[in-house]
């Protein structure tokens, strides 16, 4: 099955980091009210995690008019599997009444549903390794709850968010430009590619200018006592379980044959075709006999044939399946640009890689380790969120 | 710090923590083992249980010590039913239950689903106000909730229009654990008798048996299970400044269970794994306190209660009536309780809204819903549970603060 880094990183809006306000909102929005008035309204999604619990601290302290929002998407518990939503909304209530901002918490359930969860199980049924975590920013935290703060008067919405936004003018026409985090580790612009120019335009990302060691020491200093709450990782309501456990709950999976893709020979028995992921090695259940199947070499998974329920194998760590110089993508978006020569991202903190994109394909000068279909491309030019595509 | 959540956590007093400490590195030895430095350790646990079981006038070998209270109501309310050594049945669904006999009753239930609906007449009447603890086992095994007044007390008459011969045990906690109401066993103690003798002339031989869970019970009251006319109750160390994770069911001699733990065949079978001696040390050495204690206890909160209801305002009184005076429940209406307890948390003062379980699960307590509290009175709900340390000025500042708490939410809630 897939990697859980695969998922990892943007926890939800559950980590949320604060938004850089201050010196950045002087390069901030140019056609709202200044940073830190009293009018201006900021919706701050929280959590209960300590990046969005420092955001709203910041925004607060700077003097916008902060309400804090706990977006409840959702909240059922899995057998063995305790949802923490109740906990982390008391979290962020906590945080909320510490900082005397009003609080509220808005029922996204129907639409994370909808929007979220059964575009994941439709995607893992058709082989591919979603990203539920872009789609909940795209549809969600940059959709849903955008709007319905827009509609009750908001001028900004905030999350925890390590990133940063740009407003440029290009021929008299505003543009918000989707900017990397300074804390190069934490970056979650990788999450953020595919949310709406408008929707940028109108948030505000506290912490994006600063370093997480710093978040949370100011946590500790304000006696924030998010401080010393446990990251959390992966989709947030799969929470600590994984994918795995949540997918067997929702997709009738049968167990199939695992084989050698240069020989068709059946070398063991797999749980259930969607959760492996080309070029995973791990999680193989090979049964051959000792020294004849599985001496030596390990085994990657270079082929899924959803069809028939088989999973295929190969000792060729050079198998075309795994690495590539060229991608193709589709759903396609670009935020700036256009460029040729671009930096690209293929999971979440991994390395940015010079590429070229032609079409819809992008062309490597080396051969790079193939990621999951499903899985999104993110483009950069220096700090600059160029856009990005979906993985085929 | 003002601490008022007594009824969710005590500290462990000096005296229990003193009892307790040899036998974790000088007294370890294994109570089962067969030399002499052991064998003391088995007399010394023997002695602790006899302690325990006689401060409510039971046995020893009455007693199983367990993990805590949850798992003592657990270990009451399957075992009842799933006992293996039940042969004779004459409630409707002999069939299902023979099937399951022996099994846990948790994964029966969730195997199938349509198990607990199956029992038209279901084999277990509780209060509607019980902790999870008894809740969820009834939901599982099928089970009625009974009626309580406004002030948390049983509707007898509830209970008496629910027993039907099907009925096979009765769980009432002689103390409300959120409101610190005092249940009157006795009286429901009668009745069961009356039931079981009308069972007998009639010929029908289902048991019929009443639990009860007391662990908030000793430091202010004089348990005894004759008294009450319990079959089965459930202790519980972590609430009378002893350690956590200690309980103890007891169970009268009539009475047979069946394991929820199998192994080396500890507490007479019923709960395998290694005799936690400490725990069960500083549990009676805490019950002992308990009950050296229980007249000074009595006055001593029934004062506070006093002052605290006497200074605190604009509130009113949820546990008005039948109430252990350690319990102040208290609501204010239009007020989200859950705020006043982070505004008092800034303050050091530290209290509870309806439950604290509840709270963390984003669920409104069943407990104030089963007294018909309407939903704004129950967000507005705080519980303030004093304990050994609280003093008299504690208590007074307490009141003066959330005075002022309260006051500024009430503030907010007008200018915003």
């Amino acid at each position: 099955m897939a990697s859980t880094n695969d998922w990892a990183g943007d926890a939800t809006w559950g980590t949320p980091a604060p938004a850089c306000v201050g010196e950045h909102v002087a390069a901030g929005p140019a056609n709202v009210s200044p940073a830190g008035s009293a009018k201006t309204k900021v919706f701050v999604g929280m959590s209960g995690g300590v990046d969005s619990s420092v955001s709203a601290m910041l925004l607060k302290e700077q003097g916008y008019d902060v309400t804090g929002i706990y977006m409840k998407n959702w909240s059922q518990d899995l057998p063995g599997m305790k949802c923490p939503w109740a906990e982390d909304l008391a979290d962020a209530k906590r945080v909320a009444v510490k900082l005397s901002i009003p609080f509220e918490v808005w029922d996204f359930e129907d639409a994370y549903r909808e929007k979220v969860v059964e575009y994941m199980l439709r995607e893992f049924k058709t082989g591919n390794t979603p990203n539920p975590d872009i789609m909940c920013n795209e549809e969600i935290k940059f959709k849903l709850f955008y709007e319905t703060a827009m509609k009750r008067g908001a001028d900004f919405i905030a999350t925890g968010h390590y990133a940063r936004v740009r407003q440029e003018n290009i021929a008299g026409v505003p543009h918000a430009n989707l900017l990397r985090a300074v804390d190069e580790n934490k970056d979650q612009t990788y999450f953020l590619y595919r949310i709406s120019e408008e929707a940028l335009a109108h948030t505000l990302f506290p912490i994006g200018d600063m370093l997480k060691p710093d978040v949370k020491k100011l946590a500790e200093a304000r006696r924030l006592h998010n401080a010393y709450k446990k990251e959390s990782m992966g989709v947030c309501f799969v929470g600590e379980v994984g994918m795995k456990d949540f997918l067997k709950e929702y997709i009738d999976i049968q167990p199939g044959e695992i084989r050698e893709a240069e020989t068709e020979k059946v070398l063991g028995m797999h749980e259930g075709a969607v959760f492996y992921t080309i070029g995973q090695r791990h999680g193989l259940y090979l049964s051959g006999e000792k020294g004849a199947v599985n001496s030596g070499l390990p085994y990657y998974v270079v082929r899924k044939d959803l069809e028939n329920n088989i999973v295929y194998v190969s000792r060729n760590l050079n198998h075309s399946a795994i690495w590539t110089k060229g991608l193709a993508l589709k759903d396609i978006i670009f935020r700036a640009g256009p460029a040729q020569n671009i930096l690209v991202r293929l999971r979440h903190r991994a390395p940015l890689i010079p590429a070229t994109l032609q079409g819809d394909t992008l062309y490597f000068d080396t051969e790079i380790k193939r990621p999951a279909s499903g899985q999104s491309a993110v483009f950069y030019d220096g700090e600059v969120c160029l856009g990005g595509g979906v993985i085929v | 710090m003002i601490y008022l959540d007594h009824a969710a956590a005590t500290p462990m007093s000096d005296k229990v923590l003193a009892s307790m400490r040899s036998y974790f590195a000088e007294d370890f030895f294994n109570p089962s083992a067969a030399y002499l430095p052991a064998k003391k350790v088995a007399a010394d646990y023997e002695a602790a249980k006899a302690t325990i079981a006689h401060a409510i006038g039971g046995k020893s070998h009455d007693l199983v010590i367990t993990a805590g209270a949850t798992e003592a109501n657990n270990l009451a309310l399957s075992s009842i039913l799933y006992g293996g050594f039940r042969k004779s049945v004459t409630r409707g669904l002999s069939e299902v239950t023979t099937e399951n006999e022996g099994a846990n009753p948790a994964t029966a239930g969730m195997s199938d689903p349509s198990r607990a609906n199956a029992f038209l007449n279901p084999p277990i009447l509780y209060l509607a106000t019980e902790h999870d603890s008894v809740r969820r086992v009834a939901e599982h095994c099928g089970g009625e909730p009974i009626r309580v007044d406004r002030y948390g007390r049983i509707d007898l008459a509830d209970l008496q229009a629910k027993i039907t011969d099907s009925t096979e045990l009765i769980s009432v906690a002689l103390v409300n654990g959120e409101l610190g109401t005092i249940q009157p066993l006795s009286e429901i103690a009668a009745i069961i008798r009356e039931v079981r003798l009308d069972r007998l002339r009639r010929g029908v031989r289902t048991k019929l048996l009443l639990h009860s869970d007391a662990s908030q019970a000793l430091t202010l009251l004089d348990v005894s299970v004759a008294r009450l006319g319990v079959d089965l109750l459930t202790l519980n160390a972590a609430k009378i400044y002893g350690p956590k994770g200690v309980g103890a069911l007891y169970v009268s001699h009539e009475v047979r269970l069946a394991p929820q733990i199998y192994g080396g065949g500890q507490e007479q079978g019923l709960r395998s794994g290694t005799e936690n001696v400490p725990g069960v040390i500083g549990f009676a050495t805490a019950v002992k306190e308990a009950k050296a204690h229980l007249n000074g206890n009595r006055k001593k909160y029934a004062h506070f209660r006093e002052i605290l209801l006497r200074n605190l305002r604009g509130c009113e009184i949820i546990n008005r009536k039948h109430s252990l005076d350690n319990f102040v429940n208290i609501c204010y209406n239009g007020i989200d309780g859950e705020r006043l307890v982070f505004l008092l948390e800034e303050r050091e003062i530290y209290v509870a809204t309806g439950a604290a379980c509840a709270a963390s699960k984003g669920e409104k307590s069943h407990v104030l819903k089963a007294l018909g509290l309407t939903d704004s009175e129950i967000a507005g709900s705080l519980r303030l549970t004093l304990g050994e340390t609280n003093s008299e000025e504690q208590i007074i500042a307490a009141a003066k603060i959330i005075n002022e708490v309260v006051t500024k939410e009430y503030e907010r809630i007008q200018n915003g």
